[in-house]
């Protein structure tokens, strides 16, 4: 049995179905993202495994115990809030041992604890600060040690870094994979970007419409998306109808399936051995940093992602022919 | 320049307009003789001297305290926790507490005397009781004020959720993060309640009268016998209105911590 189980979790608010027929299988440990676009239902799951919403049918177990009707206090789940939700009338020490003295631990254990826990999110010397006078990082950083440090059975992350900057984000993702690699807990983290879902999970789930579109490990969500949808959020793919691709590729198509997605750096301009033709004429460049995307327009519109090197230059205006691995051309459901 | 100038004679005559008869009242209450001169012929402090020494005001004085925070303590036991459940859980009905804010303002409250005598003097209740309790509700729009205002700078809902999930009761939530949160809002109302209570004057004198005599009923009645006196009274009041502004004033600038996260 899973250390989480969630099986036909249904949920409505008066006549709008924001959830269907959800079923997740957690393990110990593992770190799991939510990922889905604003409203699709996923900060919903979280506040229904937290207690704090009720479900309108289905199961749900943490640990083997049926979670349903169980209070939240009773439930051994920590949340961090994408607004942080400190106390504002408590300093960050007061804030973070506030989950201790509510299971009455004696105060030099709570003492050791918060320092400890300070120590683990680097925010010792602000131990005696209020809220309001750190910045978002370090509020977040609060957050998730009050959070942990009642040792959850899970924590639960509600888009706790996107009210931050880029760069404090990224380092945040790293020092949270840390933190629960260090601890070995079991995490979900709810987020709307596929870049941070990627870059910390341990699997996947992609979420559309209040159901679940995929689940997996971020390479097999990347590189096998199952759905347009999928396809379409994880990344820049270009995705084609059999008939579009057929007409660009100027032969019939070998695999089943009526769409198909090609990623952008699938495509590359040497030919290798195998590889199936496109030909297009570049129509723009866009460089982000390390990476050139182009547009070309042939029988269809796509997408090509470079490294941004010499050798990978186009010039605007000119037709090209490009190439595709036949296994880099995905078929979607 | 010349509009400069035009703006501070305004201002001037605004200050003199508002300040003059406050300052001309406080000067009376110790002015030894002032008759035919522009300032008092003197100073002393024996009007004063006899108001403190007159056990009749020092009763009434008594009685508005009790009444004035007698009203407050009950509507922050009873309505605080109200409006707490509706913004928090039943936002829905938040619209039946404005309309009531809006109800009471309107009410004058020469009206409100007329229906709270008619209503309630055929039951045999005590009349003191019933304008306590008219009382209550006719401070709801500052306590309501005081109490949205600093639960809007916070997400309240969230912080609940937040304590509960680390293993707060809903009562531990309420009274160690919302209470505390909302204290200078709340504290700064129940003081603006007070103040304006304790200067009431209407509904006390039309449904109560003389029977029970509070600051405001002693210095009407001071008002035919001695100026003076009657001049020392309100530089009573107006110095606990100072002190409560001031007080009020200091609550909502505390620093430590609460509110605007």
């Amino acid at each position: 049995m899973s250390y989480i189980t969630i099986e036909g979790l249904h949920k409505k608010f008066g006549e709008t179905t924001v959830l269907t027929e959800i079923d997740m299988r957690i393990e110990k440990g593992e770190f799991i993202t939510l990922l889905g676009p604003s409203g699709c239902g996923k900060s919903t799951i979280l506040r229904i495994l937290a207690g704090l919403t009720d479900s309108s049918a289905g199961v749900i177990q943490i640990d083997g115990k049926n979670m349903i009707g169980v209070e939240p206090k009773e439930r051994q789940v920590g949340m961090v809030f994408q607004s942080y939700a400190l106390f504002p009338n408590m300093t960050v020490y007061e804030n973070v041992a506030f989950g201790l003295r509510m299971q009455k631990v004696a105060s030099a254990e709570i003492d050791k604890r918060v320092q400890e826990m300070l120590a683990i999110v680097n925010l010792t010397e602000k131990a005696n600060f209020y809220p309001k006078e750190l910045s978002g990082g370090q509020q977040q950083r609060v957050a998730l040690a009050r959070a942990v440090i009642v040792r959850p059975k899970v924590l639960l992350l509600d888009e706790p870094l996107s009210a931050l900057d880029a760069q404090i984000r990224k380092k945040l993702q790293v020092d949270l994979r840390n933190i629960q690699q260090q601890l070995g807990m079991t995490m979900i983290l709810v987020t709307h970007d596929q870049e941070e879902a990627m870059a910390i999970s341990d699997r996947i789930f992609v979420m559309n419409n209040g159901m679940i579109a995929q689940n997996g490990t971020p390479t097999e969500i990347y590189t096998s998306p199952k759905s347009e949808f999928v396809a379409n959020f994880i990344g820049h793919y270009n995705v084609f109808t059999r008939q579009a691709l057929e007409k660009m590729v100027g032969t019939t198509l070998p695999v089943k399936g009526e769409k198909f997605a090609i990623r952008p750096e699938a495509i590359h301009l040497e030919q290798k051995q195998g590889d199936i033709a496109i030909t297009g004429v570049a129509q723009h460049s866009l460089m982000s940093g390390n990476v050139i995307r182009t547009t070309f327009e042939g029988e269809s519109v796509f997408l090509m992602e470079q490294l941004h090197q010499r050798k990978h230059n186009v010039a605007i205006g000119q037709k090209y022919t490009c190439y595709v691995a036949k296994e880099d051309v995905v078929a979607l459901s | 320049m010349k509009k400069r100038s035009f703006a501070d004679l305004f201002f001037l005559l605004f200050v003199v307009y508002i300040v003059l008869p406050v300052v001309a009242t406080m000067l009376y209450a110790f002015a030894d003789k002032w008759n035919k001169t522009i300032l008092p012929e003197g100073l002393t402090l024996k009007w004063v001297m006899t108001l403190f020494q007159d056990p009749a005001f020092m009763q009434a004085f008594g009685r508005s305290v009790l009444l004035a925070s007698g009203a407050v303590i009950i509507a922050l036991l009873v309505i605080v926790p109200a409006i707490f459940v509706i913004v928090l859980y039943f936002p829905k009905y938040e619209k039946w507490i404005q309309a009531a804010v809006v109800m009471v303002y309107s009410f004058p409250g020469i009206i409100l005397a007329v229906g709270l005598i008619r209503v309630y003097s055929k039951f045999g209740i005590s009349m003191i009781l019933v304008v306590l309790g008219a009382y209550v509700i006719s401070i709801l729009p500052y306590i309501y004020q005081g109490t949205r205002n600093s639960l809007r700078n916070v997400d309240a809902r969230q912080l609940l959720d937040a304590a509960q999930l680390l293993g707060a009761s809903k009562m531990q939530a309420f009274t160690k993060i919302l209470l505390p949160t909302v204290y200078p809002g709340l504290f700064a109302g129940a003081l603006l309640s007070f103040s304006v209570l304790f200067g009431e004057f209407v509904l006390i004198n039309l449904v109560v009268g003389s029977r029970f005599e509070t600051v405001q009923i002693y210095l009407m009645k001071k008002l035919s016998t001695s100026g003076h006196i009657a001049s020392a009274v309100v530089f009573v009041y107006i110095v606990l209105m100072g002190v409560l502004t001031f007080i009020i004033a200091k609550v909502t600038k505390k620093t430590k911590g609460a509110t605007n996260v």
